[in-house]
């Protein structure tokens, strides 16, 4: 025979509440859930959601450790990114109809904006003095908020006029075990209001020159990562990537091209993640605001593909 | 009038004239300077690359491949003497490349830019060495600089056989990028447009024993 407590959960999963006693034992369900709630939600259980938008600001020099604990154990690169679904990462530890709902949107890659150039470096340069590394800079920090807004972290590789150097912008990237890399520039040359998304392509191996333990380029000898060419693993993703990107660019700019193009950007080289660069044409624009006026589509388009890319991604297609 | 009066009266005419002649030549020549300014990277270019000819020339359709618009690169038929040293055939291709474009907007390498030198290692590893102007004159961004780097391959895989990949340096030396985007540490494979060629990254593992070239080669 079924216990009294049992009876009573039995009817309060009947919509129609029709006594005290339901009443009573919804209550307690109620709090016993706050209590336990309160009690499970400490820091190391809780959630791993994104920020939002004005948190993950914050966060654009936020210690690689930040996110270190909450990650799968560190993914061979040869292997490259799996996003994992939300869920594994996300425990539910209170009951939704007492406590306020989180921000939407799960915890996903870490986006790595990388605006290219900086400090004495100035990029490319327009005849109205424009220059590559404020304009990159300006259209990072609008990408910026849009992805976090969307529940995306954001890292920046640099906030201020400074150059990092190539390897320290890939350090950055690096650190985090689930990451994407979006680099962004501006060109000199190019019909202007065009965009292309480019991934890393290398060279042919060269047959015969050496031999290394597992036989993958990409490796020395002892199979050990050539950390120069972090990138080699990620090479097909990244293309997949750039292809998603540049199928959204060519919606927002018009007579760009509808596929991405292999160029070995340095900047992609050391990555070991998902990496792109995107460049809008050009610094021979009169005002610097038509190009930053670009960031909203160059937000869209990262975004679209970004759904598009996880979604391949999770289904197993890759 | 005397006699010495008609002296000096002819000697002023006979200066006259050939003074006028004179100026007649140093204004010709003033007007060819403005009409054809050289900087000294040109001057020096006259110096150090003149026309390459060798004992096997022969009258040749060349593939040489300068912007055909804004963002990209295609071929130009043009009849060349090219040599059958395929060292030397490079050297002509680019100095072509380099200094006879159709049209100023088909451009790809600096107008200053030099090949210093051209050599090719065992293997099949062509060595292209340009003066600094190639990276210091051209403009910055992927495009531009995909595009100088496309002409230039291209033109060699499309005209010169044999070669398998490309080594680009900058006065002598291994550069990290041309002019702040392409890398310049590997190699460009020498693979004429159109031809087809197994994609480095997707057929790559299943090859075995391929080690990475920019790292086995540094």
């Amino acid at each position: 025979m079924p216990s009294p407590v049992l009876k009573a959960l039995v009817r309060a999963r009947d919509p129609r509440p029709d006594s005290d006693i339901l009443l009573f034992v919804r209550n307690f369900l109620a709090v016993f859930a706050l209590v336990a709630g309160v009690f499970f939600s400490s820091p190391g259980l809780r959630p791993q959601g994104p920020a939002p938008a004005q948190q993950a600001a914050s966060q654009n020099q936020a210690p690689p450790t930040q996110t270190a604990p909450a990650q799968p154990p560190a993914q061979s690169p040869t292997a490259p990114t799996q996003v994992p679904p939300p869920q594994a990462k996300a425990p539910q530890a209170t009951n939704p109809q007492i406590v306020p709902a989180p921000p939407p949107q799960p915890a996903g890659p870490v986006i790595v904006l990388d605006p290219a150039h900086g400090g004495t470096d100035p990029g490319a340069r327009g005849a109205n003095g424009i220059l590559e590394k404020d304009i990159v800079l300006r259209i990072a920090r609008v990408v910026r908020v849009e992805l976090a807004r969307q529940g995306y972290r954001v890292v920046m590789t640099r906030d201020g006029d400074s150059n990092p150097s190539y390897d320290a912008r890939a350090a950055q990237v690096n650190t985090y075990h689930d990451a994407i890399f979006i680099s962004l520039h501006v060109s000199s040359t190019g019909r202007v209001g065009t965009a292309r998304a480019y991934y890393y392509q290398f060279p042919n191996p060269i047959a015969g020159d050496g031999e290394s333990a597992s036989g993958r380029p990409g490796t020395g000898p002892g199979g050990l990562l050539v950390w120069e060419e972090a990138q080699r693993s990620y090479a097909p993703v990244s293309h997949r990537l750039a292809d998603l990107i540049q199928g959204e660019l060519a919606q927002g700019f018009v007579n760009s091209p509808v596929s991405s193009t292999g160029v070995p950007v340095r900047e992609l080289r050391s990555v070991a993640a998902p990496a792109v660069a995107i460049e809008i044409s050009s610094v021979a624009v009169s005002n610097p605001n038509t190009l930053v006026d670009s960031a909203g589509p160059i937000s869209n388009a990262v975004l679209q593909a970004l759904v598009a890319f996880r979604t391949v991604n999770q289904s197993g297609t890759k | 009038m005397s006699r010495n009066l008609k002296i000096i009266l002819a000697t002023l005419g006979v200066l006259v004239v050939i003074g006028l002649i004179s100026v007649g030549g140093l204004w010709r020549r003033v007007q060819h300077l403005e009409e054809t300014p050289k900087t000294d990277e040109e001057a020096r270019q006259e110096v150090l690359t003149p026309p390459i000819s060798t004992a096997s020339d022969v009258n040749t359709n060349a593939k040489i491949f300068w912007a055909s618009g804004p963002d990209s690169v295609a071929p130009v038929n043009v009849s060349i003497p090219l040599s059958a040293d395929p060292v030397e055939r490079s050297k002509q291709l680019i100095q072509e490349l380099i200094e006879k474009p159709p049209a100023p907007g088909q451009r790809t390498l600096p107008a200053d830019a030099v090949l210093t030198d051209f050599y090719v290692l065992p293997g099949g590893t062509a060595v292209a060495d340009f003066s600094d102007a190639l990276s210091a004159e051209l403009p910055s961004g992927i495009l531009s600089e995909s595009m100088a780097v496309n002409s230039i391959v291209d033109t060699i895989a499309s005209n010169v056989t044999g070669l398998q990949r490309l080594k680009i340096l900058i006065h002598g030396q291994e550069v990290d990028t041309l002019a702040g985007h392409v890398d310049l540490t590997g190699f460009f494979d020498l693979i004429a447009p159109g031809t087809t060629a197994p994609s480095p990254t997707e057929t790559a593992p299943a090859q075995g024993g391929a080690k990475v070239p920019p790292a086995g080669a540094r």
